[in-house]
C-alpha cells in the first residue's frame, strides 16, 4: 500500500462513528445502509456519507444486489497494517540474529 | 500474525486494531554495552550486521542511510542520541514512507539489554481492543443523549 493509500486509511478511520460503522460490518456480513442506520444512532444520511469515506479509504465494498446496495467490509488495507508488523519483525529477527554473530565473533 | 484468522470479526477486528503499527524487539546480547554502542553506531560494524552499506552520524541531524542486500534503500536522520544508552532515526522507504527506529541499552545479567522499536505511521485515533469498545459505548451514550 502507498502512503497516501495508509494515510487515507487512517484518516477514514480517525472518526468514532466510522469505527462503529467498521464494528458493525466486521461480522463479516453484507448489509444495506438502512439496515446499518437502523442499528447505529445516526441517520440514513449519515450513514451513506461515513460509507462513502470508507469506500474512498476501499475498506468498504459495495455491491448492487437487485435493487440494493450492500455493504461489505474489504479487509484487505487493515490486513495490510498487520503485514507490515509481521515484515518488519522479520527483519529484526533477522538483523538482530546476525548482531548476535557479530558480537560472538568479535569476543 | 500467521495463526490470526482473517475471516472472523475477531480477525478483522484485531486487524483493524493492528493499526497501531509498532514493532518491539528486545534481546540479551553477550557483549558489554561499550561493544553493543560500538556495534549501533560504527558504519563499518553496522555493514554486518544492519545493511551491507551503512552510513551514520550518531549525532542529531545527522545522516542514517543504508542500503540492504536486496538493493532496497533508505535514506534518514538521527533524531536522538545518548552516548551509550540510547540511539532514534528516522528512514524512509523508497516508496515513501516513513517509520522511526529507536535502539536502546542497558547493562543486564549475562551482557547487555538491547531493545529496538520500530514504529511506522501510526493511527492515533485507533484506540485498541477493550478500550475502544469502552470509548464507542461512551461515544454512543453522548450521541443518544444529545438526540433525545
Amino acid at each position: 500500500m502507498t502512503a497516501a493509500g495508509i494515510d487515507r486509511v487512517f484518516k477514514a478511520l480517525a472518526d468514532p462513528t466510522r469505527r462503529r460503522v467498521v464494528e458493525a460490518l466486521a461480522g463479516g456480513s453484507t448489509v444495506t445502509a438502512s439496515a446499518l442506520a437502523a442499528d447505529l444512532p445516526i441517520t440514513r444520511q449519515g450513514v451513506a456519507k461515513h460509507l462513502a469515506a470508507l469506500r474512498r479509504a476501499e475498506l468498504v465494498q459495495a455491491e448492487r444486489v437487485g435493487r440494493e446496495t450492500r455493504y461489505r467490509l474489504d479487509g484487505a488495507p487493515l490486513e495490510d497494517a498487520a503485514r507490515w508488523i509481521a515484515t518488519v519483525g522479520a527483519e529484526w529477527d533477522e538483523r538482530l540474529g546476525a548482531l548476535e554473530r557479530l558480537l560472538d565473533r568479535r569476543r | 500474525m500467521a495463526d490470526r484468522d482473517e475471516r472472523t470479526a475477531e480477525g478483522r477486528l484485531a486487524a483493524v486494531n493492528g493499526l497501531d503499527r509498532t514493532v518491539r524487539r528486545e534481546a540479551v546480547l553477550d557483549a558489554s554495552s561499550g561493544e553493543v554502542w560500538e556495534a549501533l553506531t560504527d558504519e563499518r560494524l553496522l555493514g554486518e550486521w544492519l545493511a551491507p552499506e551503512a552510513e551514520l552520524d550518531p549525532v542529531p541531524g545527522g545522516v542514517a542511510s543504508f542500503r540492504f542486500a536486496d538493493g532496497e534503500r533508505r535514506e534518514g536522520t538521527v533524531l536522538e542520541v545518548e552516548e551509550g544508552r540510547s540511539l532514534a532515526f528516522a528512514w524512509s522507504r523508497e516508496d515513501g514512507s516513513a517509520s522511526v527506529v529507536s535502539f536502546s541499552l542497558e547493562p543486564a545479567a549475562g551482557g547487555t539489554r538491547l531493545v529496538v522499536v520500530e514504529r511506522g505511521p501510526q493511527a492515533t485515533m485507533v484506540p485498541a481492543g477493550p478500550e475502544w469498545t469502552r470509548r464507542l459505548r461512551a461515544f454512543v451514550a453522548a450521541l443518544s443523549l444529545v438526540a433525545s
